[in-house]
């Protein structure tokens, strides 16, 4: 189940309606749609996925997902919920089909030059950006979205251990490039 | 005996992240006993608590472009496609007509003669139909997909949505050009379809579906 950390706050006017129409195909409706989660499915995108390209792709793709399920959505969740768990699947889709560098150990190689500076403290954009792809996905889908570890093994075909370590390691990496480690 | 909060070790960030947790787990009473008495720790649980904070207090990422036109336009090819599908062009009996046609003409859109440019045509875009029909029972959708095939499948998919657009926006005109046009855009999109009902039927005998 997921936790309620994510208001849903992106209204649409008149949900009932908007949605009983998109399931008839109605493109005005599938439009209301796309306007009202537009960015957050974007945003979504976009920090999980290395590249502007690939969040747009996962934008689109989500949008003709949703035109081609909303008969499904049966309005027992939250709308965004729904929306949001097509974003995150099509987003780790993609993760998964560019083979981005998804091991620590490429990581740690394709990163070696800069191994020496972690006196340099990095703001969060770039040290969430620094990370290996599937620790920042887990950081994003855990700690914003709200996702527990069993959904996000779920959605990444891992286990429950795998989602907690790639966190924990994640976070480890976060307070050292953030000048964040406590004095023992 | 445990040992005081002082002399204990730190707690390690996945401890830190499990006290995080709403649900209590296996060593959860424990990690709380020693935050109460370690201000290490405590400060790290702190820290951890701003990070995370910080995290969902990150702008909103918005896109460059707009999208919704792209959309809009693979709904409207896949609108089109699910008419030609289940409406006008023939009946069960035609259909069924061009189903034996095609069982006896393993490749019967391999390039010959063309003697009739439309009946070429019907025959395929009855058998696009038929193979649409076969994968809309197949309900792929509903079966599992790892993610190799996952990317072959939106693949052809998008392939299909490019030239679903272009059939739609054909302008026929009586030249034998134009019809050998759309013939070889009906034939390109029966071998689409084809390569789409092969690959998810070879996926799940590979999977046991």
């Amino acid at each position: 189940m997921t936790r309620a950390l994510v208001v849903d706050s992106y209204t649409v006017a008149d949900v009932d309606s908007v949605v009983a129409k998109a399931r008839r195909g109605d493109p005005s409706a599938l439009e209301a749609l796309y306007r009202a989660f537009e960015v957050p499915v974007y945003n979504l995108a976009r920090r999980i996925c290395r590249t502007v390209e690939d969040a747009e792709d996962v934008l689109q793709e989500t949008f003709l997902e949703v035109a081609r399920s909303i008969r499904t959505y049966r309005g027992d969740g939250s709308l965004w919920g729904w929306i949001r768990a097509i974003a995150s699947s099509k987003a780790l889709m993609k993760l998964r089909r560019n083979k981005y560098r998804d091991t620590d150990e490429l990581h740690e190689e394709v990163t070696a030059h800069r191994r020496d500076d972690h006196l340099l403290r990095m703001d969060l954009e770039a040290a969430l950006d620094r990370l290996p792809d599937v620790s920042r996905a887990v950081v994003w889908l855990h700690d914003v979205e709200g996702y527990t570890h069993a959904e996000i093994a779920d959605m990444m075909g891992k286990t429950t251990s795998f989602s907690k370590s790639q966190l924990a390691r994640a976070h480890v990496r976060l307070r050292r490039w953030l000048g964040e480690e406590v004095k023992a | 005996m445990s040992r005081p909060a002082s002399t204990a070790p730190h707690l390690t960030m996945d401890r830190l992240l499990a006290v995080m947790e709403p649900a209590s787990e296996p060593g959860h009473a424990a990690a709380r006993a020693h935050l109460e008495g370690c201000a290490h720790c405590q400060s790290e649980l702190d820290r951890l608590h701003q990070r995370t904070a910080r995290l969902r207090a990150l702008p909103a990422l918005k896109p460059e472009r707009d999208r919704w036109p792209d959309v809009r336009r693979h709904v409207a090819a896949r609108q089109l496609r699910r008419r030609l599908v289940w409406g006008s062009v023939g009946g069960v009996a035609l259909a069924a007509s061009v189903a034996v046609i095609v069982l006896l003409r393993p490749a019967p859109l391999e390039m010959e003669a063309v003697h009739d440019p439309q009946a070429e045509i019907e025959a395929a875009m009855l058998q696009s139909q038929l193979l649409e029909r076969a994968l809309a029972e197949y309900a792929p959708e509903r079966r599992v997909t790892d993610g190799y095939t996952a990317g072959v499948v939106a693949e052809l998919e998008d392939r299909i949505s490019a030239l679903d657009e272009e059939l739609q926006i054909f302008e026929p005109t009586p030249s034998s050009a134009a019809s050998n046009d759309l013939l070889r855009l009906w034939r390109e999109r029966v071998g689409l379809m084809d390569a789409l009902v092969d690959v998810h039927v070879t996926r799940a005998s590979h999977v046991g579906l």
